[in-house]
């Protein structure tokens, strides 16, 4: 007996040292949110302006810097966070003033003023091993501050959209602190630890092997832009954790050991079930956060034959049923994607809606004096239905629909897609089979992620379905080098490595970004490494178009006209078929903290990730739970 | 004189042998692959949404090419390769651009070393024991059981194994930490609560290491013990009235001994390259990792660092058993 209770008394005295988190750390006063990125290799260097990868993601770009803008894709807003108003270019764009917010101080007490900017951008002009170094030898002439709150960049050439750099989208030029940058010997090697904060956190402890990062509000959060234009941050401590796998993050949501993660539809799936304070950004199915800036689908190595014909790729887009290729991917959780744009809330309301007309009058040529209209504004709808009888409560009303699942995507018509093909001599055998104008059967290799949870695993082999009962021999291909692979041109349809079209901003109507990828002057020949878009498409319109935005401010009304002639060339030369909206999923728990951005309040994104999420922390509730 | 020229001299001449040829295939096979380590890095940066225009792209190539050193013929790279290598040092990591390799490594080494290290041990240490007597009184229920288990364990891909241990031991019965190193906030110190917190977390991962490990080496031991049973030697001691605890021990398991200590100490030498299930199960820290993660970013620089240990350490783990193994077995002693 006595043997026993001492087994029983050590056993709980194990258990108890159990707390995920430190004696003097309150839960309550904790929010724990999930590295994406990955284990940390380089836990102790904070220097992100380098050029080597830093795990920006670990808190450093959400709640310790500040950005002179951000931009938010669910408001579709761009803020003005370090900079006071947006800048100020002269009339042939070779000049550029910021006006900085006045009364912004690191978390030294040290004020934040134009020279940590020019000395930022004077650091990466003279640093080759820092971000941004090229672009901006390229283009700066002159830096300099007239006076304490001003900047001047004088420009070598002309660029309206110089400032785009310093936008926070996932990563920017973001201010250094002069003041601690300019005694380091070596910027490439200075590790900045420890370092100090232009955001409402700074750091508390770190994890040696890389697992996790401990963050405290600060003292003075009023003196940073998350203060002054949101409020407090609500939680006192933030800890970025990562785990390995979605296992873990399931366990750790359901324990309430993790407030936000970025998980697997899966894993939700299961937190939901196991969590009664669980929720995900729309609370019922789909789910999904519904304004990721990112559209995927599938890249053509237009610089090969047959991809290279555009009644080919028009065929291949016909022979996909979409209903039946997101049923298999996604379980329909997702929006369709019909143009080279996602379909977030914002795109919709500056792009798919005054185009749609525009869809639904598209026609394609396809043979013998034959025109087929390919649009089909009822997918949405066939969608619904199909989900309905899967058991989902889905919307009847046609407007709710299309809110949930887009306005519209091409038809599947494989009859049309037949036609398209003969006419350019394929022919199919007496199986059935499609071989190529030379006799020889076609096979296609779509090079796609290895990770089954992403939407380049899922596209790929919906997509295989698709192509192999049309006739095709198709496989897929997973490999983790699938980036080289595209890159160097050595495929024939991917889904992995770019996606369909580059992401847009997001939070602003702008899309040079997403075109000029596809100047022709990018284009490299396969076997090169390729900066331009992998599907090494151009088409000397688009290069007009771009060059056309460049000359305009990106503020200008033409600067939508000048996206929708380019969306328009785009779904006529299908250089690429984007297919659906990113899919996020965020499961968040609202055991200890409420207030998130959900689909019923959308005021900021969502993703942890995000350089946004310390926007968010002010508007988050505690529970009062210990 | 003897021993030195027929002995130690040739196989010293193997052992260096050994690891400049793994070296120089630990150079040439990685630059095989279609993984382009420039490429890599863009794509890390890009795909998590951040953005490099294709103007910003074409010329970080050059400068990453410049950094990495991957400027040059492969020859050129290859005597730079080895100048740095007889320094102890393996450059920077492409990666991790500008963190030295041998930081990298010291950071994930200890926890590598020390997991598995402690694990190979007692695996093989309770597989032999379990194994040798199992093996000799094969007859026995109680022997039967023990045999039947490992050969249920056995099979269990060892993914599944693991993640049903976190499963029972950190969700359902709630015991145990889900994952890490250390407690959150427990730095490295000589005092009882880290090395408490490294327990806690390190438990998990290394029962699953030891039951698997248990049961390979059970299996193996018993057949050999069942096939040294059939010796003269074992009969002639059965027939002499010895002990069978006697004849088990220093008769069987002795015997038995000898080609499980090869196997140990390949096993041990193979500890350097680290546990990558383990590690991305539990989220343990470890070599494991660093060098999957390596693999995939063609960090040519980092693979090279862990394989050079991992080399090194097997050829001498092989160097040090072929000189002390005729302490162990007295016949070789006498050839």
């Amino acid at each position: 007996m006595r043997k026993f209770l001492i087994v029983l008394l050590t056993f709980v005295l194990f258990t108890l040292t159990l707390s995920q988190l430190p004696p003097n750390i309150p839960r309550e006063e904790t929010l724990i949110v999930d590295i994406l990125s990955g284990r940390i290799a380089t836990p102790h260097n904070f220097n992100i302006w380098t050029v080597a990868w830093k795990w920006w993601d670990r808190g450093i770009q959400q709640l310790m810097l500040e950005p002179l803008w951000i931009v938010d894709p669910v408001t579709g807003k761009v803020i003005c966070a370090l900079a006071e108003e947006m800048p100020i270019y002269n009339n042939n764009f070779t000049k550029m003033t910021i006006k900085m917010r006045k009364g912004m101080y690191w978390s030294d007490g040290t004020e934040i003023t134009s020279d940590d900017v020019v000395f930022t951008i004077e650091a990466v002009m003279k640093n080759p091993t820092l971000n941004y170094h090229d672009i901006m030898l390229d283009y700066v002439k002159k830096v300099y501050a007239p006076d304490k709150y001003t900047i001047v960049v004088e420009l070598k050439k002309p660029n309206s959209r110089f400032h785009s750099y310093f936008i926070d989208r996932w990563g920017a030029l973001r201010p250094m602190p002069k003041h601690i940058f300019e005694r380091a010997e070596d910027l490439g090697t200075f590790e900045f630890n420890p370092p100090i904060s232009s955001g409402p956190y700074v750091l508390e402890d770190y994890d040696p092997n890389g697992y996790w990062v401990l963050w405290k509000r600060r003292t003075d959060w009023e003196r940073t832009p998350t203060g002054k234009l949101f409020g407090m941050p609500k939680p006192k401590y933030v800890l970025y954790i990562f785990y390995s796998t979605t296992e873990q993050e399931v366990m750790a949501q359901v324990r309430h050991e993790m407030d936000v993660c970025d998980t697997t539809m899966e894993g939700l799936r299961i937190i939901l079930s196991k969590n009664k304070y669980a929720r995900a950004y729309i609370k019922n199915y789909p789910y999904i956060f519904n304004a990721d800036p990112c559209v995927t689908g599938v890249t053509f190595n237009d610089a090969k034959f047959p991809y290279n014909i555009r009644d080919v790729r028009w065929a291949l887009t016909l022979a996909i049923d979409i209903v039946d290729f997101l049923k298999i991917g996604y379980d329909g959780a997702t929006v369709m994607a019909a143009l080279h744009i996602p379909p977030t809330p914002a795109y919709t309301k500056w792009y798919y809606k005054p185009l749609e007309e525009w869809l639904k009058n598209f026609e394609l040529d396809i043979g013998n004096g034959e025109k087929f209209k390919p649009f089909d504004p009822n997918a949405p709808i066939r969608l619904a239905e199909e989900m309905r009888k899967r058991g989902y409560a889905v919307p009847e009303d046609p407007e709710k629909i299309k809110e949930i699942f887009g306005i519209g995507w091409w038809k599947y018509a494989p009859d049309v897609a037949e036609k398209l093909l003969i006419k350019h001599g394929f022919k199919r055998d007496k199986n059935g089979k499609w071989l190529l104008p030379d006799g020889k059967p076609w096979k296609i290799t779509i090079i796609a992620h290895t990770n089954p949870a992403h939407p380049m695993y899922k596209n790929a082999f919906a997509l295989a379905q698709q192509w192999k009962r049309f006739g095709i021999d198709v496989t897929v291909l997973t490999t983790e080098q699938a980036a080289t692979i595209v890159d160097h041109g050595d495929y024939d349809v991917a889904t992995a490595g770019m996606w369909p079209a580059t992401e847009p901003w997001g939070g602003h109507p702008d899309l040079y970004r997403t075109f000029y990828p596809w100047k022709s002057e990018y284009m490299a020949p396969i076997g090169e490494t390729n900066p331009g878009h992998d599907s090494r498409w151009s088409d000397p319109r688009i290069d007009k178009i771009v060059e056309e935005m460049e000359k305009i401010d990106w503020n200008d009304p033409k600067v939508i006209d000048l996206g929708k002639e380019a969306l328009e060339i785009l779904v006529e030369e299908m250089p690429t078929i984007p297919t659906n909206l990113y899919p996020g999923i965020i499961a968040l728990d609202e055991y200890y903290w409420t207030g998130y951005p959900t689909f019923e309040n959308p005021y900021m994104i969502p993703y942890s990730h995000w350089p946004n999420f310390k926007y968010v922390l002010p508007s988050l509730k505690s529970t009062g739970r210990k | 004189m003897n021993f030195l020229k027929r002995y130690l001299l040739p196989r010293l001449l193997v052992y260096f042998l050994v690891i400049f040829l793994g070296i120089t295939l630990i150079f040439i096979i990685p630059r095989l692959m279609p993984t382009d380590p420039v490429q890599e890095m863009i794509n890390t940066i890009t795909s998590q949404g951040a953005y490099l225009d294709p103007e910003a792209i074409k010329k970080l190539e050059d400068t990453l090419r410049e950094l990495y050193g991957l400027k040059g013929s492969l020859w050129e790279q290859y005597i730079n390769l080895w100048k740095r290598l007889f320094k102890g040092d393996f450059g920077p990591s492409f990666f991790q651009f500008p963190t030295p390799v041998i930081d990298l490594i010291k950071q994930s080494l200890p926890w590598t070393l020390g997991l598995l290290t402690i694990t190979t041990i007692t695996s093989w240490v309770l597989g032999l024991i379990l194994g040798g007597f199992v093996g000799y009184f094969y007859k026995k229920k109680w022997a039967k059981l023990i045999d039947g288990i490992a050969m249920v364990i056995r099979p269990i891909p060892y993914y599944i194994l693991a993640l049903t241990l976190l499963i029972l031991f950190a969700y359902i019965f709630p015991i145990f930490p889900i994952g890490g190193g250390a407690s959150i906030g427990r730095t490295f110190q000589f005092n009882w609560c880290f090395i408490w917190s490294v327990i806690k977390h390190g438990f998990l991962p290394a029962m699953s290491l030891i039951i698997i490990g248990t049961a390979v080496w059970l299996q193996t031991t018993r057949l050999i013990v069942q096939n040294i049973l059939a010796e003269d030697f074992v009969i002639y001691a059965k027939s002499a009235g010895l002990r069978e605890r006697k004849i088990a021990l220093r008769y069987t398991i002795r015997n038995a001994m000898l080609p499980q200590i090869t196997g140990l100490t390949l096993s041990l030498g193979q500890i350097f390259s680290g546990a990558l299930i383990t590690e991305v199960v539990y989220s343990y820290p470890g070599l494991g990792t660093l060098a999957y993660n390596a693999i995939n970013s063609g960090d040519y620089n980092l693979l090279m660092g862990i394989t050079t240990i991992s080399i090194i350490a097997i050829a001498t783990g092989m160097l040090v058993i072929d000189l002390i193994y005729p302490f162990f077995d007295p016949r070789i002693r006498y050839r």
